[in-house]
């Protein structure tokens, strides 16, 4: 992906003028869960075959909200009077709170976060208002991974809605080498007005996005990934830029936030993150911003940034030896069960 | 003005194919072609000749299409395509001589999963300048054959694959691509319509014997086109048995359109009303019959009920 291809999404450049490159754009955006964020930018600017093309993507995410805000209700259902208030987590929350960030987003999973202490609790009443486990995941050795390993019980799935739950318990895996303060995410969170859910502060979220993006997983949303700390940052005031810096202190998680400072002042140019990464004084490994960088630009191919960030991410999640047993019964049960996509009707 | 394909020389579109800026205008969709197999050239080139196209583009397109070779070693060894547009799809790799059909169902794979401007149904339909017939039938249904046989009534073909339904108006859009034929209706289809409209016949594919039944082109003259629904068709072949031809009720006509759509789900209350009205407006039967022959004398006496 060009430079300019992130800035055009979120509005910052105009569209590119040549048919062909923009017709790339809108692909790249459509294949990387965008689009609908870009339509939310461009719908009112653009004319013709454009805004058809633009257009599709803000339907799914009418969609996936409407799930989103029916599936929050039946949450708070399952419940009631068990006086435990999940927060919700990432688009979830961006979506409910009615961020910039939220706007035209894809919502697929919903992913909630609850204390340790309620975990069993919680599992129990969603599996008694009607989630099972998900099949994918509904083996002896997965269930015992997540529960074993993860920051979130294996993912839970409505056995007649199929929407998607994931339960956290904390904010990175039990066994990350990055050490995150979860109680204290938690404990700052407040409750939706008028609702038994919770959300995190402007500060909180930018955080939880940044330690999600670079302290956890392989970079495989770039666009996505960075549209949304580009406006997450923003929802947080200019004078607050000093309690941001503080908080990342307290909440653990410094060089995923100095990645993600480093990354929007890098790929949108926003002085501001330049100045709060000059002001952190955190520094990040210059291999992983390569990594970084070539997996942005080059999205079809940079396989050896691919391996690296894969590699890096399995790294923070547990000790090499757990590591390297778990990567062996995952590709053993790949070769033997691949993967199938499932078609749409009428084309069995 | 426009140009159709057959108004360009083949080294125009080998290259255009070869640079992936062949732009193919048909009804609601521009797709963008590309590859370089020579077994999609000569199709594209028969089978799509009447089409509107541009070696460059025009304007953005809503679809597109790489017909590539999976690996890079299946281009030399026992060579082989998938249709790519440019996200994961559930497509299996097939000989290189059958990109005809990699690129159709490419194609239809493409509209299904990402449209969601219009209602997708899985259904073809015909229209005259009264209104639309819409045929609605699994794969193997006889859908492609009545959906021939009434071309060769005087209606326009509007669509094969998809019946397109406009959100504001319940109107249906025409996409005339070619009409899929599959094993018996091929001999069938080159009996009705001449075989001068078949293209070549690909054998032993997944789906079986497969050929395609060229828009013509006042179909395709008549691409913007919207229409009216007003006979909904549920067709089943049946050698054996009653042949009949009875009424399904409006909310039942509903009930039996909403499992074959890609999109209904996810447009909500749009779609309802759309397809509320749609089958409000129009006359659904199912049918039962055992040659064409006898399925047009039943379509011919509904569609003079309803004024077609």
């Amino acid at each position: 992906m060009k430079d300019a291809w992130l800035k055009a999404l979120v509005g910052e450049v105009p569209l590119p003028t040549d048919l062909l490159e923009r017709s790339k754009l809108l692909e790249f955006a459509d294949s990387h869960h965008v689009l609908g964020q870009m339509a939310s930018v461009w719908l009112p600017e653009v004319e013709g075959k454009t805004r058809d093309v633009i257009d599709n993507g803000l339907y799914r995410a009418t969609f996936d909200h409407k799930m989103l805000k029916f599936e929050m209700a039946r949450i708070e259902r399952a419940l009631e009077g068990s006086g435990i208030e999940p927060i919700l987590l990432k688009g979830a929350s961006y979506v409910a709170k009615e961020l910039r960030a939220g706007e035209g987003r894809r919502v697929s999973d919903i992913d909630i976060l609850v204390s340790e202490k309620d975990l069993d609790e919680i599992e129990r009443l969603l599996l008694a208002a009607g989630w099972v486990f998900d099949e994918a995941t509904d083996n002896e050795y997965d269930q015992n991974y997540y529960r074993t390993h993860m920051h979130e019980l294996p993912p839970l799935r409505h056995a007649h809605r199929r929407t998607v739950i994931d339960v956290h318990h904390r904010i990175l895996p039990r066994t990350s080498r990055i050490k995150i303060n979860s109680n204290a995410f938690i404990s700052g969170a407040k409750n939706l007005s008028g609702r038994k859910l919770k959300v995190f502060n402007e500060i909180d979220s930018f955080l939880h996005s940044a330690i999600h993006a670079f302290g956890d997983g392989s970079f495989d949303t770039p666009a996505r990934t960075l549209i949304e700390l580009r406006y997450l940052l923003a929802d947080i005031e200019v004078s607050d830029d000093g309690a941001l810096l503080d908080r990342a202190h307290i909440l653990g998680g410094e060089e995923p936030l100095a990645l993600a400072l480093w990354a929007l002042s890098e790929f949108f140019d926003d002085g501001r993150a330049w100045v709060l990464s000059e002001r952190f004084k955190v520094g990040t490994n210059p291999i992983v911003r390569w990594a970084l960088t070539s997996k942005l630009r080059n999205v079809t191919d940079a396989k050896f940034a691919k391996l690296i960030l894969y590699i890096r991410s399995h790294y923070l999640r547990m000790p090499l030896p757990k590591l390297v047993w778990h990567i062996l019964t995952k590709g053993y049960r790949r070769l033997r069960q691949p993967a199938v996509l499932p078609l749409p009707p009428g084309f069995e | 003005m426009t140009r159709t394909l057959s108004d360009y020389d083949r080294d125009g579109i080998v290259s255009a194919l070869r640079a992936g800026t062949l732009e193919m205008l048909l009804g609601p969709f521009a797709t963008r072609i590309k590859g370089t197999e020579p077994s999609l050239i000569d199709f594209l080139y028969d089978t799509y000749r009447d089409v509107p196209v541009s070696a460059s583009l025009s304007d953005v397109t809503d679809v597109a299409i790489n017909i590539r070779p999976p690996s890079w070693f299946r281009q030399y060894i026992r060579r082989q395509v998938i249709p790519d547009p440019g996200f994961q799809v559930p497509a299996v790799p097939l000989p290189s001589h059958m990109s005809p059909l990699a690129f159709e169902m490419g194609v239809n794979l493409v509209v299904a999963l990402k449209c969601c401007r219009l209602i997708t149904f899985h259904a073809g339909v015909v229209a005259s300048d009264k209104g639309a017939i819409l045929v609605s039938a699994g794969s193997g249904g006889g859908k492609s054959t009545l959906v021939s046989a009434l071309m060769q009534e005087g209606y326009h073909l509007f669509s094969d694959e998809f019946a397109l339904l406009g959100m504001e108006n319940a109107l249906l859009a025409s996409y005339p691509r070619p009409v899929s034929l599959k094993n018996e209706s091929i001999d069938i289809v080159k009996e009705l319509a001449g075989k001068e409209w078949v293209s070549p016949v690909l054998s032993g594919t997944p789906k079986g014997k497969i050929a395609y039944r060229r828009a013509r082109p006042d179909d395709i003259e008549n691409a913007n086109g919207k229409a009216e629904t007003k006979l909904i068709l549920f067709p089943s072949f049946n050698t054996s048995g009653e042949h009949y031809a009875s009424r399904v009720s409006s909310s039942e006509a509903m009930m039996r359109l909403i499992p074959s759509s890609t999109n209904y789900h996810l447009l909500g209350e749009a779609a309802y009303l759309s397809l509320s009205k749609m089958v409000a407006e129009a006359e659904a039967y199912e049918i039962s019959y055992g040659s064409t022959e006898e399925s047009l004398t039943i379509v011919r006496d509904l569609a003079a009920g309803v004024g077609l």
